[in-house]
């Protein structure tokens, strides 16, 4: 479903992605570990299409269609979601307000009708609770004052509204405690399915014992260097990402 | 400075709203101050007296495409509340207003003033509080494109103690576009315990727009809190690129972004019917200028 072929990625004249070659299919579930600077954030901001990020060279497909020539909105209406690192502050805009006007330029980029408001409502009202969100947060500024463990959430429960078809979730489990991660982790685990890819990035292994993943990729120095099971990051998280950087 | 020329930019007060330039030919019938230049355009000015107690609403539209100079005098008495609303619209006039209030002991002056300029727009808006107690809310927004001007000059005396000020002007301006912020609060020695927050922020859309600012605070009282805040810059573009992961459209993320930063110094104290008509003059705005 997701096939990324060599892909180059330059960020401020650094290159950062020298060639990575990846697969995901429909209904896995796929993490990619590395150390810091490896490339993590440079590949879900460049399969997403930030400004910036742009691929000098490589292909990226999803369900056949290339990604890289269209916009981060269209890629979006493709059904492409990132659950930010960082999770941005919107002020001014209500939480509620802006996943309408998400939802409803995804339907509309897509050709559907529109969702009505009583729908939309419902939808992140029962979505919202699963994620211990109360009402009185959905009315707020998105993301405006929330804490770390709440704009995570915030970011999860968007994903459950928007239903995308990739879901490239990147250190979801930074400044979380362990109830926000096992809530998080149950988010994560209800949307599985087998029309749905997910790429989960992290830097430690700690994520991996609530989501499950299908294959293990390890990321170091802009390539994939080594694939394998749920095992492959027991062995990273004992042995460090050493051997490794050692031949890279 | 006494003269009967219209004020160039080398006059301190419209250093950055060059009038002759804006009125050409047009002179005053006397010889006027530079802070009176309104009051000389409008002949006449216009006094507005709130009794004790009393809670008057005013609304003033400048909507021709000439010169329009009003100018107001306005004393709130003890308790009284005046609250004014500018709406400003005709893009090729030259709207002028200017308006000075007293306040007596607890009396609230609120403004709200929204510009999207002209050849030369500019209000003026000089507040004295002369008694203790009382309230000073100036907000206002500026929207400038291709052409327009749009001023906002403003003063406010602490003259006694124990009052509160509360300033927040939001501007943005396209290409070609001007805005100018000027405002001055001053506590005299004696107006203790006063509490003045002034805050001006202002987007540049694009490259080629303009804002100029000049925030004063002058205190001459030490038992004071005061603070002030003014910005000019772009659009977060981390926040627009957030949107647009979502599957907002560029053009739908910007307006939604620009609507709520404006959104902000609409005054929530304003009648529901003007508050809504001011935020769908602003989507409209946002909507045509794309």
């Amino acid at each position: 479903m997701l096939a990324i072929d060599n892909l180059h990625v330059t960020v401020d004249g650094a290159d950062i992605l020298k060639g990575l070659t990846l697969a995901v299919p429909a209904g896995e579930v796929h993490a990619i570990m590395g150390p810091n600077g490896a490339g993590k954030s440079t590949l879900s901001y460049a399969l997403t299409g930030r400004e910036g990020y742009e691929a000098s060279k490589g292909s990226v497909m999803l369900d056949g269609v290339d990604l890289l020539i269209m916009s981060p909105e269209a890629r979006a209406a493709k059904g492409v979601f990132l659950s930010f690192q960082y999770p941005l502050e919107i002020p001014g805009v209500p939480t509620m307000t802006f996943l309408k006007a998400a939802l409803n330029a995804q339907a509309k980029a897509r050709g559907d009708a529109d969702v009505s408001a009583t729908e939309i409502l419902k939808r992140v009202r029962a979505r919202a609770q699963e994620l211990r969100i109360s009402p009185e947060m959905l009315k707020r500024p998105l993301n405006v004052g929330f804490s770390g463990g709440e704009k995570k959430r915030m970011e999860i429960l968007q994903m459950m509204v928007l239903q995308p078809r990739l879901a490239i979730l990147d250190e979801t489990d930074s400044g979380l405690d362990i109830d926000a991660l096992r809530i998080v982790a149950d988010g994560v685990n209800a949307l599985r399915s087998p029309d749905r890819a997910m790429l989960v990035i992290t830097h430690y292994q700690r994520l991996l014992d609530y989501i499950a993943p299908d294959k293990v990729h390890v990321l170091v120095a802009g390539r994939i260097v080594d694939t394998g099971g749920p095992e492959l990051a027991l062995a990273l998280e004992k042995d460090g990402y050493d051997k490794y950087l050692a031949a890279a | 400075m006494v003269a009967t020329a219209l004020p160039t930019r080398r006059t301190e007060a419209w250093k950055y709203s060059d009038l002759a330039r804006a009125l050409p030919g047009v002179t005053l019938p006397t010889p006027t101050d530079a802070a009176r230049i309104i009051e000389a355009l409008a002949g006449r000015v216009v006094h507005i007296d709130v009794a004790p107690g009393e809670n008057v609403v005013s609304v003033d539209r400048f909507s021709a495409n000439a010169m329009e100079a009003r100018a107001f005098t306005a004393h709130v008495k003890a308790g009284a509340t005046l609250t004014r609303v500018v709406v400003q619209t005709a893009s090729d006039g030259v709207p002028l207003g200017a308006i000075r209030v007293r306040l007596d002991a607890g009396a609230t002056f609120r403004q709200f003033i929204y510009e999207e300029g002209a050849r030369l727009a500019r209000f003026e808006t000089e507040v004295s509080v002369e008694g203790e107690g009382a309230h000073v809310e100036l907000n206002g927004v500026y929207l400038v494109d291709n052409g327009r001007h749009a001023d906002l000059t403003s003063q406010i005396i602490h003259a006694h103690p124990g009052g509160e000020t509360r300033q927040l002007i939001k501007g943005v301006a396209r290409k070609g576009g001007r805005g100018v912020f000027q405002g001055k609060i001053l506590v005299a020695p004696h107006a203790q315990r006063t509490d003045a927050r002034q805050n001006h922020h202002a987007l540049l859309l694009e490259d080629g727009a303009e804002v100029f600012a000049k925030p004063e605070l002058e205190i001459h009282a030490d038992d004071v809190q005061c603070a002030h805040g003014n910005t000019v810059g772009g659009l977060d573009a981390d926040a627009l690129f957030y949107m647009r992961q979502r599957g907002l459209p560029e053009p739908q993320a910007r307006a939604l972004l620009i609507e709520a930063f404006l959104g902000e110094a609409v005054s929530a104290a304003l009648p529901e019917e003007l508050r809504a008509e001011i935020m769908q003059r602003i989507g409209s705005w946002l909507g045509e200028s794309q």
